[in-house]
């Protein structure tokens, strides 16, 4: 089988850059606070508010704040009409732009799993009670996906076209890999890219309905794990052709050197147990960026800490990458669906920066099926160069990143 | 940019199947509207619905077994598509006898959707809401995500490569087109399946009244001021492309956004002016709501000596598979050159709507303006 990413190789490619992140995690505000949280390994999970849990299994979710996403927004009849999600978005871009004013895309690739849900659900439990429909207009009109991209683009100037890929858990991932993508080709210069997702009731209780979702602690790659927890947040990334973000003087965050993508068509939910599916799109990164598994310094997993995809993804990273530090940040702030890959790939960025590996909290005991080098609850000091971010969900979608320190 | 059509599939309420769609069009058919009810109200509304009949021979796959209408509706049109390019190659003699079949690693898969899988969505909270958590249903959840009809998808396809589920309004369709585009500047991707699929439910018909968009019944009356609404409908359209085909797509406009309904206009002015083409005729997405006006108004300054055609008054709004029919209609368009008559449209419009069935045009534009803030447009040319 010839592998996508692998075949360009011949052609001239463009090198890609991060210019600017910004990010609204249950982390904290912006990259400061993200990385401050990193360091302490904080357990950013906490008991949901949003609706009623009691009839769930796992009761908890790492949650965003309401004071830092509310506190960017303009005060007006408008702005308290926007989602949750919506706030999260202009939250996350307020954070890009106030770096890099000079950012001016060409297009928006953004990952999203759920949109507006909970204005969906607002809506539907009105009429199902049959109570006053006077808000429904603007419950509809906040719930389509798009809308939450579109509204901030408003607020802050944007005018590219959207492109909103919803492929699940991988989403984010997907979106900075099609922006990737784009600006290698040559076709652009300039997109921005991410993924956002609010807590919803709908999505909450879907996980927990299978079971993924656990009543305890999220213990990724632990021997005891016994899943998920969900989360929510919203974070963007501005791509750039390296000539022209030189030939502008912005400052150069990281590198995006390569990317794969893989379908299972194992099953609607469960990954094929040998982890064929991870272990393509990582060897497609690998190989779309014409490196070697050895010089990856740490893998941010997705590591949900549901059995069935830690077994697959560990074996597989053991498998292609041995030893390297593995850790999954989901043990800290839950599972944010859509915005997890964007959210993961701003910790990576971190990671090259401040040179810490983040950590895996709550991991007690390895999985004696599981050859990890966990980075075990504690973040730690080390010389990191390259790092690989992965993220798969339902429907077999499975996608990785690899972002380097820019080199000279 | 060498991007062609090699296959298309169309399942839309006239029924299966290119021909069988085209000629009922160029009689000037109109679907035959449903009354849909609800539980939680009292109320009903019309929809163009996807004949039975049309699902009669979908293989048997076990992914399909408990798949919303959306997921069969894009399998059908997904497997039509690449039908009728294996018997196009073979017609043409494109490449070697073994290259008929299209190599499912060297093909990607860009879903592009609205609504996604309503029907099993609401079913699934409507137990959350009625009964509580604890009576959510594990088997509905994952059909409620937006990707799994491209999951079901690529699974009786066999695609193990790129998938890609982009949601949006009605634009969406020319948005994947355009993703389509850029996935196949890379020489690796032989093709990309594009399939926009819909499907319909009361609660979608409740959620566009609530924006007063929406009709009681037919018929949908297209360019009239002020507008008078739209007819929901469903089904799917899928778009094979590659590097060989009759139809080239020659130029995309991924346009912009419209905070205002009154801003459409100027970004369909500024695609339509992009695209313009002398030689062109234009499938609008025209579908009795402010869409028309936005439309109307560009075309006036823009072309308005070119012959305009909408398939929405005969086939209905089906938001994300629409504009996927609107590009069909275009390329059939093209190919048989003719075009069917604009039903129900308003006699006294000054647009240059077609008056006999047969055309000259040697491309045409497709504009999609969606309900909810997109705008794309797409040039076709044989």
């Amino acid at each position: 089988m010839r592998i996508f990413n692998a075949l360009d190789v011949e052609r001239a490619r463009s090198r890609v850059v991060i210019v600017a992140a910004g990010i609204i995690s249950p982390l904290g505000f912006g990259l400061t606070e993200t990385l401050a949280s990193l360091r302490a390994n904080k357990d950013c999970v906490s008991p949901v508010t949003k609706f009623d849990v009691e009839k769930c299994r796992c009761k908890t979710a790492g949650q965003v704040p309401d004071e830092p996403v509310l506190s960017q927004q303009r005060n007006g009849r408008k702005t308290k009409r926007l989602h949750r999600a919506t706030h999260m978005m202009i939250a996350a871009l307020k954070d890009l732009f106030e770096t890099e004013p000079g950012f001016k895309p060409e297009l928006t690739v953004i990952g999203t799993t759920s949109g507006g849900m909970s204005f969906g659900e607002d809506y539907y439990r009105a009429l199902h009670q049959r109570r006053d429909l006077r808000h429904s207009a603007r419950w509809i009109a906040s719930y389509p996906p798009q809308k939450p991209v579109i509204d901030a683009h408003e607020v802050l100037g944007i005018s590219a076209p959207c492109q909103i890929i919803a492929n699940a858990c991988a989403s984010g991932t997907n979106a900075i890999g099609h922006a990737f993508e784009c600006v290698r080709s040559g076709k652009y210069q300039r997109v921005l890219t991410g993924g956002y997702d609010a807590l919803s009731e709908l999505v909450f209780v879907g996980f927990d309905s299978l079971q993924a979702s656990t009543p305890e602690k999220c213990r990724p790659f632990d021997r005891d794990r016994s899943g998920m927890v969900l989360g929510e947040g919203a974070a963007v990334l501005a791509l750039e052709n390296l000539e022209s973000a030189r030939a502008r003087g912005a400052t150069v965050l990281g590198e995006i050197i390569g990317y794969g993508i893989s379908t299972d068509n194992h099953h609607l939910t469960q990954p094929d147990p040998s982890g064929s599916g991870p272990r393509r799109a990582m060897e497609q990164a690998l190989q779309s960026a014409n490196r070697s598994a050895e010089e990856v310094n740490y893998i941010n997993a997705h590591g949900t800490a549901t059995a069935f995809n830690d077994a697959a993804e560990g074996k597989a990273i053991a498998k292609l990458f041995g030893k390297v530090p593995v850790s999954s940040t989901k043990s800290m702030i839950g599972h944010s669906l859509g915005a997890a890959g964007a959210i993961e790939a701003v910790v990576c960025l971190l990671a090259l920066q401040s040179q810490v590996l983040p950590p895996n909290i709550n991991f007690r005991n390895p999985d004696q099926d599981l050859d990890l080098n966990v980075v075990a609850n504690e973040s730690r000091e080390a010389k990191i160069d390259m790092v690989l971010s992965n993220s798969f969900g339902f429907g077999g979608t499975n996608a990785s990143i690899l972002i380097q320190k820019l080199a000279a | 940019m060498n991007l062609r059509i090699a296959g298309m599939g169309w399942l839309t309420p006239l029924g299966r199947g290119l021909d069988p769609v085209w000629d009922r069009l160029l009689r000037g058919e109109q679907a035959s509207a449903q009354k849909i009810s609800d539980l939680v109200s009292d109320k009903r509304y019309s929809v163009f619905r996807v004949p039975d009949d049309a699902l009669r021979n979908l293989p048997p796959h076990p992914r399909l077994r408990r798949a919303s209408a959306i997921s069969r509706f894009a399998a059908a049109a997904g497997l039509d598509a690449l039908a009728q390019a294996k018997s196009t190659r073979l017609r043409q003699g494109y490449g070697q006898a073994s290259n008929h079949q299209v190599d499912m690693n060297r093909m990607a898969l860009v879903f592009a959707v609205s609504n996604g899988g309503i029907v099993y969505t609401k079913r699934f909270y409507h137990n959350v809401v009625e009964t509580g958590a604890q009576s959510a249903s594990p088997l509905l959840f994952p059909e409620t995500v937006f990707n799994a009809p491209a999951s079901h998808l690529a699974a009786i396809l066999g695609i193990t490569g790129i998938s890609y589920t982009l949601v949006g309004d009605g634009a969406v369709g020319v948005l994947a087109i355009k993703m389509a585009a850029d996935l196949l500047h890379n020489e690796a991707l032989d093709f990309c399946l594009v399939v926009g699929s819909e499907e319909a439910d009361w609660l979608l018909c409740d959620a566009y009244q609530k924006w007063r968009l929406l009709k009681k019944k037919p018929p949908i009356e297209v360019f009239r001021d002020p507008p008078r609404g739209m007819i929901l409908s469903e089904g799917a359209g899928a778009l094979l492309l590659g590097r060989e085909g009759e139809v080239r797509i020659d130029a995309i406009d991924a346009g912009g956004n419209f905070s205002r309904r009154l801003e459409a206009n100027d970004i369909v002015q500024r695609i339509l002016h992009d695209l313009a083409d002398e030689d062109a005729c234009i499938v609008a997405s025209a579908n009795g709501t402010f869409i028309d006006l936005a439309e109307r108004e560009a075309i006036e300054k823009e072309l308005p000596q070119a012959t305009i055609y909408t398939p929405k008054p005969a086939l209905g709004e089906s938001v994300g598979a629409s504009a996927i029919w609107q590009i069909i209609a275009g390329a059939q368009a093209l190919r048989t050159k003719r075009l069917p008559p604009m039903v129900n449209s308003d006699p006294h419009v000054s647009l240059s709507l077609p008056t006999t069935d047969e055309i000259s045009c040697r491309a045409a534009i497709v504009l999609s303006c969606g309900l909810n803030q997109q705008v794309a447009g797409l040039r076709l040319r044989i």
